[in-house]
């Protein structure tokens, strides 16, 4: 660097402005201050707003979405919203007619020789087979099938044995979907074995209903007649194992698992509260009892509790059985609460702040509102947003393990629990109201995390 | 005579969120065999930093050393991450500020102290046990045996700071590095622990490196000393020279600010105004200049170098330059 | 001693409070079953002391065979004494919880200090994102598609490389024991990695390096040693959470523990069962977290002088 040559004018003594720390930052009062930190956090203003998200979802759902979450809908079982809606009005009975054509199995290889054929048209009604019968067969099996059978593979459910003296012939009539499914006959040996070689046919089964069917289910009667189409309801999330509507399902189900998740925080924390600055300002034969008494609920197994709770209560007919696990939640959880209460109180009736404005002759109700309940709210707040997603876990198990709410009340945990029965077949049934109490959880504890860190840094920034 | 330690225009910075900080920027200093050289200045002067990234106990990153050689018994050191690794424990003991947590809380004292005789020594547990007890001792802890097998929670600050010159010297290291070894304790204690330190080091011939802001305890033991502000040396030289012959308006103020109890009972303490430089933005003159009685408007815009005023004292002021009023630093 | 005194109590409690519990139960089991002629009834009603008035005696009776360590014969399995149930399935839940503590304690202690190693670079990142959602997940749910997933998995292989639900081998085990113990580890490795973030920057680990200990020294000796230490106490209420878990996962699996007895017997409302075994496990946990506490003394000095 090329230094200008020094002349003695500059070393005379310097001329210095008077020296100002610059500490001008606008003041914000407690919680303008952590609000602007929660914003400036992203991940936490994401969780805020799926968690407002939610609970307007919750909230509005019912008034939008206005299927009955109990209605079954027995056309459409474990659907998916995409799924074929389509249904055909036949005449009375439904059978069907013997004058349309005849579906013989394709793709030539017919080891039997049997000729099996589906006689007119597959419906969900009824599935009538035929076949010529063999001398060498003492009788058949039928057998049906929801996949296409490989060789040696099991020929699926097997249906009825048709003995040799009628005619070859089945009429499948049961529980039929509107699927393709794949009919197997075996003929049996003299000794009622079965032989190895049989023959498969598919078969498309078309949904259609009945006249007085497609009535009780609500079709305008002009649109009623032999051949029409109509078009069964729409479930934008698909239909569970009982043909119930899933988004009704889902949405009045976040009214169960949400309004325990946050009422059950809600009840506890304020008794913690009243408790913890109870025990901390009074101090004494107080504090020692109340200190004793959370000491003894906290060693109680929670959830074995909660069971207990749950069987003790009893649920009489037509009950929910969301008031008695709410009670157990609240009875069985203020203890944490109590301790962090007391404890926050304890510290800061040691702060100095508090002696100094006590010292200014400030009336204890002025100390209570202006620096106890602001210090001890942030960390109320805080708990507040841990406990409910603890809370919401605890309602899924119960409900999972049939323990929480009595169905056909829908909550998110026995929504779950009865997705994991058809999980193979119809994994939406499960992933659904997974998804949504994992969504829900994550959101509080982001949320959680995020309110912690900004008052966090607030106590820190204050030192 | 040959230095045993030798730093050469080192100059160490951090990354952190507000920006670099510049913590340490040009500092040159050597140590002798067998002397004890004093290292003063106020908190986040530098000194701390100057002497642990060179013993590569700094973070890095965040920490870098951007500049410098330091060499040791002549040959040259690495610098980075691993830095003085093969020196330390062995040739170069450290103790610190605060003995309540420079320990580990779950080990054994005694462990800790034969822990290295373990490493570098190759002995066995029972053997660097035994030889720990005697370094307690020598430490003039009064139950060594019953001390070896306590927890660092069970002891007072001052028996601590001797298990950590015990441990320091485990393996007898020829410099001793002492980082504020007085800071937290009580002030009788502070004086036993100066004595220990100076009790050892005759007795051992070590080098000591003291890293201190209390000028007391520098007139007290060292025999050379460097005084450093805003990350840089502004002044070195013997005791005597730093003491009686002051050349930097900064030293002036440390002094005067020194409660001193033979000179004038009546004088009152001068406390220095103001507040160090930022050292995320280093001044672009003299990192005093906001400070100083003496500033000159040369002091701004011009980094002053160090001049070398008699044999080993060294200053860093516009004031030594042949245009700068002649006016005894004392006096003003 | 005066924890002692206090887990005595406490299972006192658990025992009276089942009592209680069970004895408000709508509905009486002998009644569902319709097919009971009377004499049988009052036959097992003497036999599982129905008759008699429900304080003192029925309650002392069921207090003294506690004692005894007797749980009587199970409603629903007439010829199944509770104490061979719980001797039979208990085994198979507390290996399945010990596999799935030690996997949750390892892989929290291993991820926590990776974490904490590689601070805000990719492994912390991509841990802590998989941490959140471990923490987010119900159990039940990690079970489910676990077992999708070897079913997937096995379909897509041709053959069985894990079973998707049962017990009998190692490799009955392996899924089950990762699902329970996955919630548990996210949480530990939190934990760990937040005191590892402490240990990290302590001043003793200064020290040990300014004593030239080799890097794995330091951080096995005083890092680990010290950042491991609030994993222990919160081993207590882990071990709670994996016991529970357990209901769930052996539901799930069809794996023959007691946890699975124990909701099928609440669900049958299967008194004695219920009663046994929620005193069995309260005890349990009691316990559990006692020797949690003696252990951690054993380990940490600071705690055991007090």
């Amino acid at each position: 660097m090329a230094r200008a040559p020094l002349s003695p004018l500059d070393f005379r003594p310097a001329e210095r402005g008077l020296q100002v720390d610059p500490i001008l930052r606008p003041s914000l009062s407690y919680w303008e201050d952590t609000w602007r930190r929660l914003r400036g956090n992203r991940r936490a203003t994401l969780a805020l707003v799926v968690v407002i998200a939610l609970l307007t979802a919750s909230a509005v759902g019912p008034v939008v979405w206005t299927v009955d979450p109990s209605a079954q809908d027995l056309d459409q079982v474990s659907k998916l919203p995409w799924a074929d809606r389509r249904a055909r009005i036949v005449d009375g009975a439904g059978a069907a007619d013997p004058s349309l054509p005849v579906a013989r199995a394709t793709g030539g290889s017919d080891p039997t020789g049997m000729d099996l054929r589906i006689v007119g048209e597959a419906t969900t009604k009824s599935v009538v087979l035929e076949w010529n019968l063999s001398d060498l067969a003492s009788g058949y099996r039928v057998y049906r099938h929801i996949d296409a059978i490989a060789g040696g593979e099991p020929l699926g459910l097997p249906l009825a044995e048709v003995p040799i003296a009628g005619p070859g012939r089945f009429i499948d009539r049961l529980n039929l979907q509107p699927h393709r499914y794949y009919y197997a006959v075996a003929a049996l040996d003299a000794a009622g074995e079965e032989q190895a070689a049989s023959t498969i046919i598919p078969a498309d089964v078309v949904r259609v209903l009945s006249e007085q069917e497609a009535i009780a289910r609500g079709f305008a009667a002009s649109k009623i007649f032999p051949g029409a189409e109509v078009e069964l309801p729409f479930h934008p999330l698909g239909t569970d194992a009982l043909g119930r509507d899933m988004l009704a399902r889902l949405i009045h189900g976040s009214r169960v698992s949400l309004f325990i998740g946050i009422a059950a925080p809600w009840f506890y924390v304020m008794i913690g509260v009243g408790l913890g600055s109870l025990a901390g300002l009074r101090g004494g034969a107080v504090d020692q009892l109340i200190m004793r008494f959370t000491d003894f609920v906290v060693a109680l197994p929670f959830l074995l509790f909660m069971i207990l709770f749950k069987i003790g209560f009893g649920i009489g007919p037509g009950e929910s059985g969301i008031l008695p696990m709410l009670v157990a939640l609240v009875l069985l959880s203020w203890p944490g609460t109590t301790r962090l209460v007391r404890g926050q109180v304890l510290q800061i009736r040691e702060e100095g702040y508090l002696e100094a404005s006590r010292l200014l002759g400030a009336p204890t109700r002025h100390l209570l509102l202006h620096h106890l309940v602001p210090n001890v709210m942030g960390v109320v707040l805080v708990t507040l947003t841990f406990a409910i997603p603890s809370a919401i876990f605890t309602e899924a198990f119960l409900s999972f393990i049939g323990m929480g709410v009595v169905p056909p009340t829908p909550s998110w945990g026995s929504m779950c629990n009865d997705g994991t029965k058809t999980m193979l077949m119809h994994p939406h049934e499960l992933v659904l109201p997974a998804t949504l109490i994992s969504l829900t959880v994550l959101a509080f504890n982001v949320l959680g995390d995020g309110l912690r860190d900004a008052l966090d840094a607030r106590l820190r920034s204050r030192e | 005579m040959n230095a045993l330690l030798s730093i050469e225009n080192l100059s160490v910075e951090f990354d952190t969120h507000g920006g670099v900080v510049h913590a340490v920027r040009d500092v040159s200093l050597a140590a002798y065999p067998g002397e004890t050289v004093a290292v003063v200045g106020e908190s986040g002067c530098g000194k701390t930093v100057t002497f642990q990234s060179v013993m590569g106990l700094i973070p890095m990153p965040p920490g870098r050393i951007t500049a410098g050689e330091v060499t040791w018994r002549g040959d040259r050191m690495h610098l980075g991450r691993s830095a003085g690794r093969d020196l330390r424990g062995t040739e170069i003991g450290m103790i610190f500020q605060d003995p309540m947590s420079s320990l580990n809380p779950t080990m054994r004292i005694g462990d800790q102290i034969a822990e290295p005789l373990q490493v570098h020594r190759g002995k066995s547990r029972r053997q660097a046990l035994s030889q720990a007890v005697s370094l307690l001792d020598q430490a003039r802890i009064h139950a060594p045996e019953r001390c070896a097998k306590q927890y660092p929670f069970e002891l007072s600050g001052g028996m601590l700071q001797r298990a950590m010159i015990a441990m320091a010297i485990a393996c007898e290291p020829a410099m001793l590095i002492a980082d504020e070894p007085t800071t937290a304790l009580d002030v009788t204690i502070q004086s036993d622990i100066l004595d220990l330190l100076a009790d050892l080091q005759q007795r051992k011939g070590m080098t000591i490196v003291l890293v201190t802001h209390d000028l007391g305890v520098v007139a007290r033991v060292a025999d050379r000393v460097a005084v450093m502000y805003a990350g840089q040396i502004v002044e070195s030289g013997t005791v005597d020279d730093v003491f009686y012959r002051p050349a930097h308006p900064y030293t002036v103020g440390l002094k005067a600010a020194l409660p001193a109890r033979s000179i004038d009972p009546g004088r009152d303490l001068e406390p220095i105004a103001g507040t160090p430089p930022d050292l995320f933005a280093p001044p672009a003159g003299c990192g005093y200049f906001m400070r100083c009685p003496r500033a000159m408007r040369v002091c701004e815009g011009h980094p002053p170098d160090l001049v070398s005023l008699e044999a080993g004292h060294v200053s860093r002021c516009w004031l030594h330059h042949d245009y700068a009023a002649d006016v005894s630093l004392d006096q003003a | 001693m005066k924890r002692l005194l206090q887990g005595v109590v406490t299972i006192w409690f658990i025992a009276t409070s089942t009592f209680v519990a069970m004895h408000n139960v709508p509905g009486n089991p002998l009644l569902d079953e319709k097919a009971v002629s009377p004499e049988i009834r009052r036959n097992l009603e003497a036999r599982y002391g129905l008759d008699r008035p429900v304080f003192p005696d029925q309650y002392l009776t069921y207090m003294r065979n506690i004692l005894r360590g007797d749980f009587g014969i199970s409603f629903t399995q007439r010829n199944r004494r509770v104490n061979d149930i719980l001797r039979e399935h208990f085994p198979v839940s507390a290996i399945l919880g010990i596999l799935a503590i030690v996997f949750a304690g390892f892989g929290g202690i291993l991820f926590g200090s990776l974490t904490a190693v590689y601070r805000n670079r990719l492994p912390d990142v991509v841990i802590m994102v998989l941490v959140v959602v471990g923490i987010s997940v119900p159990g039940f749910v990690f079970a489910a598609l676990a077992q999708l997933g070897i079913v997937g998995l096995n379909e897509v292989l041709g053959w069985t490389v894990l079973p998707v639900a049962g017990w009998g081998t190692l490799r009955h085990l392996i899924i089950p024991s990762l699902v329970l113990g996955l919630g548990t580890m996210a949480f530990l490795t939190r934990l760990m990695r937040s005191s590892m973030l402490d240990v990290l920057g302590a001043d003793y680990i200064r020290t040990a390096r300014s004593k030239g200990l080799p890097p794995t020294r330091i951080f096995f000796r005083h890092q680990l040693a010290n950042a491991s230490l609030p994993v222990l106490t919160v081993l207590g209420p882990a071990i709670a959470a994996i016991t529970t878990g357990g209901f769930v996962v052996e539901l799930i699996f069809a794996i023959p523990g007691l946890g699975r007895y124990f909701v099928e017997a609440v669900q049958q409302l299967d008194y004695t069962v219920i009663m046994g075994t929620t005193v069995f496990y309260g005890t349990f946990l009691v316990v559990m977290v006692l020797v949690v506490d003696l252990a951690y003394a054993l380990v940490d000095p600071r705690v055991r002088l007090e």
